[in-house]
């Protein structure tokens, strides 16, 4: 039986940009909702809250996932990167962010960290290699302002840029 | 909020043309978006912040017989759970036009249910996940009543006439009825909905009676007049805070009932609340573009000359609610046609009313001419863009007036240069490639100039930097950019050295960003302000007797990249920052707006917190649009039905472009909307519960990246000095417009079929 | 979502006897179960975290065919050579699914167990008459919006469409589930509707998916799998086939074919009829598309998914036509 008037909270150790953290939540607490009513890492946006947009997209241990439907609790022990692990520590801006910047890739900008992060991972994933390749493989980032050209052009400036 | 980093600088070119106005400067609110530090409004974190979550209906027409609350109240976390007969009464607020309210009170949640999805009970908790759990504890119990579920269903009747969207000149029963050639169709679009990236929501807090809201925003004075009237405290006792907007595409533009739901809770509990609508509710919590249907007649000569159009239009709106989707505005002026007529009904359906979604009224209206002119050209054999060009339209054929500038022909031509029009083989199911029939279609779009009013400041600082600060606000659009290029050239400056402040109602006030007037309102502003800023920077140190060029006798001085100096170059040449330590100034400041000379402080609220005084588009001796000209090839697969768009050229005329770096970006996203619209997007509405089924972004479908091939957009304005202080017209609204028909027109080039009810679907096609 | 407990199984057994508990739900990349429980159609007690398990996400192929281990991820399935080479329409089926987040969390196990995309299904609030989830109150389905729901295997109780890809290509080439010791056809572990549509997996409580294997075959060897749907990319399919064809020595005449269907039936579709016609015969267009038509034998509609009787032979027809033409 469970308590009626207090949730049940449990502790969750978790690495995220190479810092550590501690937080006490309840399992349902999504990665998404820990990362920005929790930690003040507000840099990973909720679009839709059910798999659907991809503005939400971090890397867990270097892979692209959504942290909507990932459960905090779940990646305790695993290395979470944020957008606000992608630059520099003096600040400058990583090839993707860059090339998004050079190529006007964004437009309110709400969808951009998950475009960036997705990006990231195509690249390095080796699905960067054609338009048409990166059009496929960065379809689960949805932009309503409508640059995905644009994006497929930083992509592809990007995906030179880290291979030379 | 502040940008400026100077480290992070990024252009196209080096030579410092890309800090004035015209240049393609990235933008320089981009690094902030780049690295996750640009906070939107919900992302504030404030001391004793508590959850909202809304409670829906789930009936479309009825009224609500019972809530049972015991168990939402007893769960884990909850504060307080709202109802209709618990939440605190508010006034009913004025309308956009500022018309004055009646008397009454307004409950933004509803006892009397005129849709499914509206808002009845709200939960506020210590935590989002408490709020979403409790919410679904909330049970309400319903008295239904049979709801009208759109414009087919039988009990929705003819509807109300809009008197005002009649347009009538000629005798065009007559003329159509005398002429050689006639064609009719009638074109349906479906519900859209506007699906920003950021789903609406805001932070509400109470200090006594001062309100401070963060919320995107695309009119923070408008939306500050409403929570004003609302509450019943001054004007000046609120706050909107919208620093970054995450997409608002008309749908930002007025405060809704969320909003007064989450101020309401933050007056009665005393702690600041967030309300943020789920995705599914935001398909219900505010309204998307009407369904609308049209007819479109024409009569012609075996020229293919127009001799006469009739055009009938119906948009569905609310059961209590009023919205007209202009049905007629592109129909009555992108042909010269001696007899028209236009005249439009409004249906009461149970559904939110519906709501400004990119250029409403002109892109479903340019579904039904753009279509039907398609249609006439293959009725009369001539290729579709030569009838366009035999139809053109000299002058404005509605206001009989001369166009400030429309560059139409020029996007026609350098459209199909590009394109390669003249290689088109102009038979249906002529051009194939294996499985895919090939086609290409050709529309135009226009989209009114629409002229408003913005003030803003502009600080010349200590350390030489120039400060611009507007209420004003930036969703994309490239305000931030485009205003730190504003007076950058105009003081003299690097941009680097321009920190432009937008989005809070305490700054210098602005109308609407909405029907693309900001960017011309704005870099009207700022540039009078910059200027008179630099007047007084130049007459300080003529006048000045501490200034060193006080003893130049100069009549005047230039400024340049930050320098001060004669225009023959001889005398003392210093930075900015020096001179102003030489006269002992620690600023300068000045203010500068786009408002008659003689407004009062009441014209001055009016136009910022309505859109009532906002200036016709054929005021005066001229008619100002914008225009452009969509060339797209589409690839159906002859199996499948599945239409793919393969090309698209697009030529525009937005006059003079502030940046054709942010306006190129803007004109695409225009046109992959209009994709999404042509193929892809519809509310769809079980007719059963008056709901709509597919009120999430994996069933109502926007394109992905798959979607969209590479597009090519052309600039084919001219400055237009009637239209803005600078010279251009819009650009946000007006790329979406025509792309429905031209892929239409391309499908039908392709398969042989016309299809006139949007979105093109493959069941339509196989 | 309700509040629920939180355990991470460190073995197998563990798992297994965490799960058997009443309320218990497996939880793996969760884009399915966290999906659900947000939209209030998941409302479990406890879930238990399967993600840390060791040893279960390996991918073996060799020549008697391929096992892949229930944590195994979708996208790491999807690029593995030997899938690749040796079970092209497993490969297709996997990356055309989803996106490619999507694909980087959820388990092959547990995309078996994905659930139906049925708007009516996903939302108990406003539509509580659903016999899939809650047995006997009726289907809200049936007389609404129909466009994407099934026109074969329906029942009077449920026109749900499976949603799944890999599970398609799977039971084109007669995979098994490895429920730890126990295996089971996967045609035979998706359930028709009938009379008890909320019953869709043979597989118990205390179970678990271990393992999926594919025997190796010619005709997984040259396969694929043709998706079709309104958006190019992130989407269910409308309609989809899963084909593979081994020819005899003359290169012409069909020796093994392999037909599944997705997007158009209530669970993972075997076109059995197809593959009887035309085995034996000499692959031409006129008879594939002849042939394909059997696919939709008995398949009813509810008026607006109609289309789909229409689009499902032709994509099985394009399908085979397609997979004829590989080197």
């Amino acid at each position: 039986m469970t308590d009626q008037t207090k949730s049940t909270t449990i502790p969750i150790h978790l690495t995220i940009n190479g810092h550590n953290h501690e937080l006490e939540v309840e399992p349902r607490v999504t990665l998404l909702d820990a990362l920005r009513d929790r930690l003040d890492l507000t840099g990973t946006k909720k679009g839709c809250d059910q798999g659907q947009c991809g503005a939400c997209t971090v890397h867990v241990d270097g892979q692209r996932v959504l942290s909507c439907l990932t459960l905090a609790a779940q990646v305790e022990g695993r290395e979470i990167t944020t957008i606000e692990g992608l630059a520099g520590e003096d600040g400058t801006l990583n090839a993707v962010q860059a090339a998004f910047l050079e190529q006007d890739a964004f437009q309110c900008g709400y969808c951009t960290p998950g475009q960036i992060m997705s990006a990231v991972a195509c690249i390095r994933e080796g699905h960067a290699g054609s338009d048409d390749e990166i059009r496929e493989y960065m379809a689960g980032n949805l932009c309503r302002c409508g640059a995905y050209p644009h994006i497929v052009a930083a992509v592809r400036q990007a995906a030179l840029e880290v291979a030379s | 909020m502040t940008i400026h980093d100077p480290r992070t600088r990024h252009g196209d070119a080096s030579d410092g043309a890309m800090d004035q106005v015209g240049g393609r400067l990235s933008r320089v609110d981009g690094p902030a978006k780049m690295t996750g530090a640009a906070k939107y409004a919900v992302e504030q974190q404030l001391d004793g912040l508590t959850y909202g979550v809304l409670v829906e209906s789930t009936i479309a027409s009825g009224k609500v017989r019972s809530i049972d609350i015991s168990a939402a109240e007893a769960a884990p976390g909850v504060l307080k759970v709202l109802t209709p007969d618990t939440i605190m009464s508010l006034r009913t607020a004025s309308d956009w036009f500022g018309t004055p309210p009646p008397d009454k009170p307004y409950c933004p949640l509803a006892r009397d249910i005129t849709f499914s999805g509206q808002h009845v009970a709200a939960i506020i908790a210590e935590t989002f996940e408490q709020a979403v759990a409790a919410a679904a504890m909330v049970k309400v119990s319903y008295d239904e009543t049979p709801a009208i579920t759109d414009l087919s269903d039988g009990k929705a009747g003819d509807g109300i006439p809009i008197d005002a969207m009649t347009k009538e000149w000629g005798d065009a029963q007559g003329a159509f009825a005398a002429a050689p050639v006639r064609i009719c169709g009638a074109y349906n679009t479906p519900r859209e909905y506007q699906a920003p990236m950021e789903p609406h929501g805001l932070i509400a807090r109470w200090e006594g009676d001062k309100l401070t809201v963060w919320e995107p925003s695309q009119w923070l004075d408008g939306m500050a007049r409403t929570y004003a009237e609302w509450f019943g405290v001054p004007f000046e006792n609120v706050r909107l805070v919208s620093p970054y907007i995450g997409g608002g595409f008309g749908s930002k533009a007025l405060a809704l009932g969320h909003g007064a739901v989450a101020a309401a809770a933050a007056k009665m509990l005393g702690r600041p609340v967030r309300v943020v609508m789920t995705r599914p509710q935001t398909f219900t919590g505010y309204g998307g573009r009407a369904a609308t249907r049209q007819t479109v007649t024409i009569g012609a000569d075996t020229n293919g000359i127009i001799q006469s159009i009739v055009h009938r239009g119906v948009n569905e709106t609310s059961i209590d609610g009023m919205w007209v989707e202009p049905l007629g505005v592109v129909t009555s002026i992108m042909y010269a046609t001696p007899n028209f007529s236009s005249k439009q009904n409004v249906v009461r359906v149970n559904s939110v009313v519906p709501g400004a979604m990119r250029a409403p009224g002109e892109n479903p209206s340019a579904f039904g001419i753009e279509s039907a002119i398609d249609e006439l050209s293959y009725e009369v054999g001539i290729d579709p863009l030569e009838i366009r060009l035999r139809n053109y339209a000299e002058q404005d054929p509605e206001a009989k007036k001369a166009w400030s500038t429309r560059q139409l022909r020029e996007a026609f031509a350098a459209g199909a240069e590009r394109f390669g029009w003249a290689r088109r083989t102009p038979e249906p199911r002529s051009m194939r490639d294996g499985n895919q029939l090939i086609g290409w279609g050709v529309a135009a779009g226009t989209y009114p100039v629409r002229r408003a009013y913005g003030e803003a400041v502009v600080r010349i600082l200590a350390d030489g930097s120039v400060e611009v600060e507007s209420s004003s606000i930036d969703m994309g659009q490239g305000t931030y950019t485009i205003l730190a290029q504003t007076a950058a050239e105009t003081v003299g400056v690097p941009a680097d050295d321009v920190v432009v402040k937008l989005g809070d109602s305490r700054f210098p006030r602005a109308g609407v960003a909405g029907g693309s007037r900001l960017a011309g309102v704005m870099t009207g502003a700022v540039y009078k302000a910059a200027t008179s800023a630099l007047d007084q920077l130049i007459g300080l140190a003529i006048s000045d007797p501490r200034s060193p060029f006080h003893t130049l006798q100069a009549n005047t001085l230039v400024v340049a990249n930050g320098r001060i100096g004669s225009p023959r170059g001889d005398g003392p040449d210093l930075s900015i920052a020096e001179l102003l330590a030489s006269v002992g100034r620690d600023h300068i400041e000045a203010t500068g707006d786009t408002m008659p000379a003689n407004s009062t402080a009441e014209d001055r609220y009016k136009n910022y917190t309505t859109i009532a005084t906002s200036v016709p588009h054929t005021e005066g001796d001229y008619s100002r649009h914008s225009w452009c000209a969509h060339f797209i090839e589409v690839r159906v697969d002859e199996d499948f039905g599945t239409v793919r768009v393969s090309r698209v050229v697009s030529a525009l005329d937005s006059g003079r472009l502030y940046n054709p770096k942010l306006a190129e970006s803007q004109w695409k996203g225009g046109i992959i909307m209009g994709i999404g619209q042509a193929l892809l997007e519809e509310g769809i509405v079980d007719r059963r519960h008056g709901r709509i089924v597919n009120n999430n972004l994996g069933d109502y479908l926007v394109p992905t990246n798959a979607d969209i091939p590479d597009i090519d957009v052309i600039s084919v304005g001219i400055p237009d000095l009637h239209s803005s202080v600078l010279g251009g017209k819009g650009v946000g609204e007006l790329a979406i417009v025509g792309v429905a028909p031209a892929i239409a027109n391309a499908v039908f080039h392709a398969t042989g079929k016309r299809i006139r009810d949007l979105p093109i679907t493959l069941e339509k096609l196989i | 979502m309700r509040d629920f407990s939180y355990v991470r199984a460190d073995t197998l057994d563990a798992a297994r006897q965490a799960s058997a508990l009443p309320g218990a739900m497996l939880l793996a990349g969760g884009t399915t179960l966290v999906d659900l429980a947000k939209c209030g159609v998941a409302e479990p007690d406890s879930l238990v975290d399967i993600t840390h398990l060791k040893g279960l996400d390996a991918i073996k192929v060799d020549g008697n065919g391929a096992m892949i281990g229930a944590l195994a991820k979708m996208s790491h399935v999807a690029d593995h050579a030997d899938i690749k080479s040796r079970f092209p329409a497993v490969s297709e089926a996997l990356w055309q699914a989803a996106s490619a987040q999507l694909r980087n969390m959820a388990t092959i196990g547990g995309n078996l167990m994905q659930r139906t995309r049925c708007p009516y299904f996903r939302d108990p609030a406003n539509f509580p008459a659903c016999n899939k989830r809650s047995p006997g109150s009726g289907c809200s389905a049936i007389g609404g919006v129909t466009r994407g729901h099934a026109v074969l295997g329906t029942s009077d109780a449920c026109i749900a469409t499976y949603p799944g890809d890999l599970a398609t290509a799977l039971v084109a080439f007669d995979a098994v589930v490895h429920l730890g010791e126990r295996q089971i056809a996967v045609d035979d572990f998706f359930l028709m509707p009938g009379a008890t549509p909320d019953r869709e997996h043979a597989i118990e409580p205390g179970e678990m998916i271990t393992a999926i294997s594919i025997p190796a075959s010619a005709s997984a060897r040259r396969s694929t799998y043709l998706k079709i749907r309104d958006r190019q990319s992130y989407e269910f399919a409308a309609a989809s086939a899963a084909v593979g064809i081994d020819f005899e020595d003359d290169g012409r005449t069909i020796r093994d074919l392999r037909v599944a269907l997705g997007g158009v039936a209530t669970k993972p579709w075997r076109a059995h009829a197809v593959e009887a016609a035309l085995k034996g015969k000499v692959l031409d267009e006129d008879s594939v598309r002849a042939a394909s038509l059997l696919a939709v034998e008995g398949a009813v509609d509810h008026g607006a998914n109609h289309y789909k009787i229409e689009l499902a032979p032709r994509v099985v027809a394009r399908a085979i036509l397609k997979t004829g033409a590989m080197a």
